[in-house]
């Protein structure tokens, strides 16, 4: 797809001046410079060029990937333009994705004001993505953060890319990561240690809501015990979750990972891998559906984000 | 941004393209009747545009596949949305309902609507439907309603002869207290936008507006969904309630009105949020009928 930026970058190589005037664009162009394709792309990126130009931008949102399985991401241009560093966010999942929806975003937006571009994306299955759980499995998922830092190079065309993996996807980073040295740094958010202990974590969180709720019938009771904390996963992403071992940690280069870890609890398989402790209670193992916007973990992430 | 039967736009509109939302249009070949309202989904408290857990994605898809339209909207200061500075969150929803429908307008032309929400995203529904008389349906996840005659009493009852209840307490009892009370600063009820009413705001509630709403979708010719969840447990408690307390004449007529104390307030539950799609889209197949019924009718005078 078409970057609005980009696209005014190269009308601006062709002589080509774009603006916005009362809602409507305008253009001023040397004679035969304006191709039809590209009044066709200028026609078809209209909003978002509008956006732009009228300086209210501070996400653009879009689709990509797989033609039928479409993926749902965000940009956040890097203020002030340029911006050589791309930090895509790979977002937990489940109730964790919801919980932190509002987090991540805020942290997208600080990294942006400080000259970074950023990429946050929804698995397929996941968010506005396309798909269902059921269709889905951890291969695709590693996949759209391949594709994701793919697409972000492109739209934002910076070279230097860092990753940040909340939760489980934390797991998913690096197992996309894995020993490739196009990624610079890795920081992960209170990592889970394995598929196998995340599954075991997702159990006791549906055991947990099948306990409060007083209302359930036992055959709504016996089908609900098929779900996990709430969503019913496919045998094989079960499956594919219990292979996802600690090793995805340790095949990326130790020097690239940095843990910022709520709790000093937290075991991380790998050892001798930084880990910053920023005090703040989660509750990821339980059943609390409370959005959370945890500014010192904010704080540490962009830091280590952000340092050079 | 497609799957065979559907495509998917993200928008950004109004004033600077402040509001995000994404549209989702049928296939051509999906398109069964002329004329299908559109729905818009508000959001529910504080969660964004997709719903809890997703629900409302999977409803604009599943209803994408039956013809229908439809719009999930970050409304200001939610999700992708920022903030309106200085107005209060009534005037706020005021001035981006006027976003949405002009965005809809210049996309789809005048639409009749159906404006669905969950929680605060009901409330919502229910103040912007007598306003606007594009607004032919509501879906309305547990709105308020306020206690009838009979309500205490069942209340007694249902408490004291359930036996989970019982069970619960027991386990409670005997079992060590395993997790501290919540309650920190930084983690936020993402349904704090309700102005949850107390029991007795609720029974000197003025039911004008909910009433005028209803009232509002009557004349029109439209119809109401309502779903009642456990959450509403602290004031409604019986299926038919809603339409007692209301008296709006003809009530059965337009209405469709049901009680699921099994179902936590957010779905928690897939099988509830199964349950749920299915019964909106079952509901949403009496517009594709009544336009199919009106387009016969043209044809045949």
């Amino acid at each position: 797809m078409d970057s609005a930026e980009n696209l005014i970058a190269e009308l601006e190589r062709l002589g080509i001046t774009v603006w916005a005037e009362a809602d409507r664009l305008r253009y001023k162009a040397p004679q035969g410079s304006l191709t039809p394709e590209l009044k066709q792309r200028l026609t078809d990126n209209k909003d978002r060029l509008l956006t732009l130009l009228s300086g209210h931008l501070v996400h653009e949102a879009f689709f990509f990937g797989p033609r039928n399985q479409r993926i749902f991401a965000n940009y956040h241009p890097a203020a002030g333009g340029g911006g050589a560093v791309l930090t895509v966010i790979c977002p937990p999942l489940f109730s964790d994705y919801m919980r932190t929806h509002l987090a991540l975003r805020e942290l997208a937006m600080a990294l942006a004001d400080r000259g970074q571009h950023v990429l946050r994306l929804d698995y397929r299955g996941t968010g506005d993505s396309f798909g269902d759980l059921s269709e889905v499995a951890i291969s695709d998922w590693v996949e759209d953060i391949t594709l994701a830092v793919r697409e972000g190079r492109e739209i934002s065309g910076s070279r230097v890319v860092r990753l940040l993996g909340v939760r489980a996807g934390a797991l998913l980073a690096c197992k996309s990561v894995g020993a490739s040295s196009d990624v610079q740094r890795l920081v992960l958010w209170d990592p889970v240690p394995d598929g196998a202990s995340y599954l075991q974590v997702l159990r006791g969180i549906q055991v947990a809501l099948c306990e409060r709720n007083l209302y359930l019938s036992r055959a709504e009771r016996s089908d609900a015990m098929h779900e996990y904390a709430g969503y019913t996963l496919s045998e094989r992403m079960v499956e594919e979750f219990r292979l996802l071992d600690g090793s995805a940690y340790s095949s990326v280069p130790k020097n690239t990972l940095h843990v910022v870890s709520t709790s000093s609890k937290t075991g991380f398989p790998v050892p001798g891998v930084p880990q910053d402790v920023a005090p703040f209670r989660c509750d990821w193992d339980t059943a609390a559906d409370e959005l959370i916007v945890p500014g010192p973990v904010l704080e540490r992430l962009i830091a280590c984000l952000t340092r050079s | 941004m497609s799957d065979p039967v559907l495509t998917e736009e993200p928008l950004q509109f109004g004033d600077g393209g402040r509001l995000f939302g994404i549209l989702t249009l049928p296939s051509m070949s999906h398109r069964k009747a002329p004329g299908l309202p559109v729905f818009v989904f508000l959001n529910a408290g504080l969660l964004h545009r997709v719903g809890p857990r997703r629900l409302y994605v999977h409803l604009a898809r599943d209803l994408s596949r039956m013809g229908f339209s439809s719009l999930r909207v970050d409304l200001a200061g939610i999700g992708d949305s920022p903030p309106r500075p200085g107005l209060t969150n009534q005037q706020s929803v005021a001035a981006d309902y006027d976003e949405i429908l002009r965005v809809l307008e210049s996309r789809l032309a005048r639409v009749p609507l159906i404006l669905a929400g969950l929680c605060s995203g009901a409330d919502n529904a229910i103040r912007l439907a007598p306003k606007d008389s594009r607004v032919v349906g509501l879906v309305l996840l547990d709105p308020v309603c306020s206690p009838d005659d009979g309500f205490s009493a069942r209340a007694f009852v249902s408490k004291y002869t359930n036996t989970a209840r019982y069970v619960a307490w027991l386990k409670r009892r005997f079992e060590a207290p395993t997790t501290q009370p919540r309650g920190s600063q930084e983690q936020i009820d993402p349904l704090t936008l309700r102005d949850a009413p107390t029991l007795e705001q609720l029974r000197d509630a003025p039911l004008e507006q909910l009433r005028s709403a209803f009232e509002s979708i009557r004349e029109r010719d439209g119809r109401v969904l309502s779903v009642f969840t456990q959450y509403a447990l602290q004031y409604y408690n019986q299926a038919g309630q809603l339409a007692r307390v209301l008296g709006v004449a003809g009530y059965q007529q337009f209405c469709t009105e049901l009680f699921w104390p099994q179902a936590e307030h957010t779905y928690t539950l897939e099988l509830h949020r199964r349950r749920l799609i299915d019964a909106i889209k079952t509901w949403a197949g009496g517009f594709i009928r009544s336009r199919i019924d009106v387009t016969r009718n043209i044809g045949t005078d």
